[in-house]
């Protein structure tokens, strides 16, 4: 009743104003007609959730972007605190994209969400590989694969600290030491470049962002978060009927054309939905970098964080968060297209 | 039987409800003052000692609760930053590192302290003077001394004699020979490990090899920075010589604090440049394979600098400060805490654990007792540079940070990168 009466309203409300016909007009009119018939229950029952996302994720995303678009830092008015926000429109994303520290941020995440994609695609899937196979004592395998993810991941940054300690009483060292394939000790988490003795190589990996200390990191991220895509591309293996192997076996194909022709293209949409959820994780990637490095190792999430909590410019941190949701959103759309077009064929 | 046990419940709640109005005007009569304090995990005060000095004082002031967060260093200033936000302080009273002096106090997300000061400390005369001015800004006093921290040079005297040497270097170049001479002999592979991981320690290190070459103040009188000329520019080239030459342990680049006290209580090194807390390092048992080997001592210099101290050492002073949202009724407690916290009488408590900021206490028989190298601590304190005062410190510190850290790993050549720290820094500040 009540709902119908609303749509009475928003009729003639539409009509007066003379836009009945407007693309508005015609939402409203479809929404409100929805709320009369068996979508009203849903409608109810969406309320509580809607007004969470609006008071958890709505509001505050909007706030920041406010904050993004201004001067915003921390004053103090009669013994209040508050955050002062004078207007500057887009000049905080101006001043950051025209800063070379923000473009080394830049190509020093897509240095590491590359390179830790790639060890994802190859060993993840030769380990999702390996579990799907049958053989003694498959299940332990597996539980011992996955205990990694079950690690906190402040606690696996502590753990990978130990590990790659500079110091001869680090444990890679000494393994390393002990088994005489290096003669001192090699500093795992200073920022050094690769390939010293290729000149050319060493500074275009150092401008990439390529370094010791980040390759250090990508080990201790993926052996924490391999074993979750190996399980998620493990589930998407199992989907694969077993008779397309079989029928390829019958018509002679070898292993490797077993997994190029049927394995590689039908783990496909399995493989997207994997690759946006780990390519949005790893460029917001934050806890290892900063437990390890501070600001050692300033990826975007860290230049952010610096911005806003160092050095108290909540509009500049605001901005480069946006970049970066801007930049995963962008990535998103490209996978999730590509995802269609393979549903599609 | 049933009845009976429900009535006599029915009796007791309603006797409990009846009851309750009462326990709640009681409690209203006497309202508990209640104080949030904000300090920080670390050695010399530890968060048990803290937590001794607020059970004493809630004794004094029995009306007064104190609710502490101890928060690790890196996330001090984060926090005192958010809660200066809120439009009530999440924490009245703070523990202030003097790097945040300028920006606390241009930003007023902390109280001057200079009434309360004035009227209540009778003695202040008796802090030195170089601990003042690291709370100062603008005249306006913005911590109370409260932690007296600086660095002092360590050596191992056992792997100095193995190397024939029978004194610690008083110049800058005999520092060197000693370093190259213990290496040659191969004594220890590194004879040096300090904190040069890019982090705040990496700055403490860089103004205070400044100062042992003559001037650790890294901005001019004018308020320009200087990185690219006489001693800070003398301090990075000596800085990556010791890296370049592998007299320290490469390792220092990914090291802190604790990480080159270690090293150097482990036996590893022969010197080591820190802060107070290596004294009870290297002379515990538990945590030390050099205990009566390490000595502590004033820092080399170069010839003809330093004249009125013979050392350059460089300060970590904190103070306790009063954040500016703080409500009005509890400022006049906020104020008792940090003065009691802070007054020379609590501080001689706790000589154990940390240099005293009261120069009478620091000269007391009761700390040479308890500290044989009192003088040279005395010394090392007289001789502080500070690191610069200014509203932006923290990006100024991450600047050098980062051309520090480049210009000893090698990455970037010396005067090219102090001229780059140079135009960063001023790009900043126009």
């Amino acid at each position: 009743m009540l709902s119908s009466a609303i749509v009475r309203v928003v009729e003639r409300v539409s009509v007066s104003l003379g836009t009945r016909k407007s693309l508005l007009s015609r939402m409203w009119h479809r929404f409100f007609s929805s709320l009369t018939g068996e979508y009203l229950w849903f409608y109810l029952l969406l309320i509580p959730s809607i007004l969470l996302l609006i008071l958890v994720v709505i509001i505050p995303m909007v706030f920041a972007f406010r904050m993004s678009l201004g001067n915003t830092m921390v004053t103090i008015l009669g013994g209040k605190g508050n955050l002062s926000m004078q207007w500057v429109g887009l000049q905080n994303y101006i001043q950051i994209l025209q800063n070379p520290n923000f473009w080394q941020a830049f190509r020093d995440t897509l240095y590491f969400t590359v390179v830790s994609l790639l060890v994802e695609v190859t060993v993840g899937v030769g380990l999702a590989v390996l579990m799907n196979q049958q053989f003694f004592g498959r299940k332990i395998f597996r539980v011992i694969v996955f205990i990694p993810w079950a690690i906190p991941t402040i606690v696996n940054a502590m753990l990978w600290g130990m590990v790659f300690d500079g110091d001869n009483y680090g444990a890679l060292n000494d393994i390393l030491l002990q088994l005489h394939i290096i003669s001192s000790p090699i500093v795992w988490l200073n920022p050094s470049p690769l390939f010293t003795n290729i000149p050319w190589l060493s500074s275009f990996m150092n401008w990439m962002g390529g370094s010791v200390a980040m390759n250090s990191m990508i080990v201790g991220d993926e052996w924490r978060t391999l074993p979750i895509v190996a399980v998620l591309l493990l589930a998407g293996l199992q989907t694969i009927p077993n008779e397309y192997y079989e029928a390829a076996k019958v018509e002679g194909a070898s292993a490797w054309r077993q997994f190029r022709a049927i394995t590689f293209p039908l783990l496909g949409p399995i493989m997207s939905i994997v690759l946006i959820l780990r390519t949005m994780q790893l460029l917001r990637a934050f806890t290892l970098i900063f437990t390890l490095q501070q600001y050692g190792l300033p990826t975007l999430s860290i230049n952010a964080y610096q911005q806003a909590f160092s050095f108290g410019n909540f509009g500049s941190g605001s901005a480069i968060s946006f970049l970066i949701g801007i930049l995963s959103l962008l990535i998103a759309v490209v996978y999730i297209n590509r995802l269609y077009k393979e549903e599609m064929s | 039987m049933k009845k009976k046990v429900a009535s006599v419940l029915m009796g007791l709640t309603t006797l409990s409800t009846l009851l309750a109005p009462l326990g709640v005007a009681n409690a209203a009569t006497t309202p508990k003052v209640v104080l949030k304090v904000l300090y920080m995990n670390q050695a010399g005060y530890t968060t048990t000692v803290l937590q001794q000095m607020g059970k004493a004082f809630e004794k004094k002031y029995p009306n007064v609760s104190l609710q502490f967060t101890f928060l690790p260093y890196g996330q001090m200033h984060s926090a005192i930053l958010t809660s200066a936000a809120a439009p009530t302080a999440q924490y009245d009273v703070v523990l202030s590192d003097l790097i945040w002096t300028g920006e606390f106090g241009i930003r007023g997300y902390t109280l001057p302290l200079n009434s309360y000061i004035q009227q209540n400390v009778k003695n202040a005369a008796d802090i030195p003077q170089s601990i003042w001015n690291g709370f100062k800004v603008n005249g306006k006093i913005m911590a109370m001394p409260f932690l007296a921290n600086f660095q002092n040079f360590y050596y191992n005297k056992a792997i100095l004699k193995k190397a024939g040497f029978n004194a610690p270097p008083k110049t800058m170049a005999a520092w060197l020979h000693q370093m190259q001479v213990i290496k040659a002999k191969k004594i220890v592979q590194y004879p040096y490990e300090d904190s040069w991981t890019q982090a705040e320690g990496l700055v403490c290190d860089y103004v205070r090899t400044a100062g042992e070459f003559g001037n650790g103040n890294l901005f001019n009188a004018k308020g320009q920075p200087v990185m690219n000329q006489g001693a800070p520019l003398k301090a990075l080239q000596f800085m990556r010589t010791l890296y370049a030459d592998g007299l320290a342990n490469p390792n220092s680049l990914t090291a802190d604090e604790p990480t080159a006290a270690n090293a150097f209580a482990s036996g590893q090194a022969a010197f080591n440049t820190n802060w107070t807390f290596v004294t009870g390092i290297m002379n515990n048992p538990s945590q030390s394979k050099i205990v009566g080997q390490g000595v502590v001592t004033t820092f080399p210099v170069a010839p003809g600098t330093n004249r009125a101290t013979q050392s350059a050492s460089i300060s970590g002073f904190q103070g306790l400060a009063m954040t500016a949202n703080t409500p009005a009724s509890l400022r006049p407690w906020a104020w008792k805490w940090i003065q009691f916290a802070t007054s020379p009488a609590v501080q001689a408590q706790h000589l154990h654990s940390q240099w005293p900021v009261w120069s009478t206490i620091a000269s007391s028989a009761q700390e040479r007792k308890l500290n044989p190298s009192a003088p040279v601590y005395q010394k090392n304190l007289d001789a502080v540079y500070n690191r610069p005062i200014v509203v932006n410190y923290l990006q100024v510190s991450s600047i050098i940070q980062q051309y520090v850290h480049e210009a000893i790993a090698g990455t970037i050549p010396v005067k090219q990168a102090a001229d780059d720290m140079v135009n960063q820094i001023n790009a900043l500040r126009a």
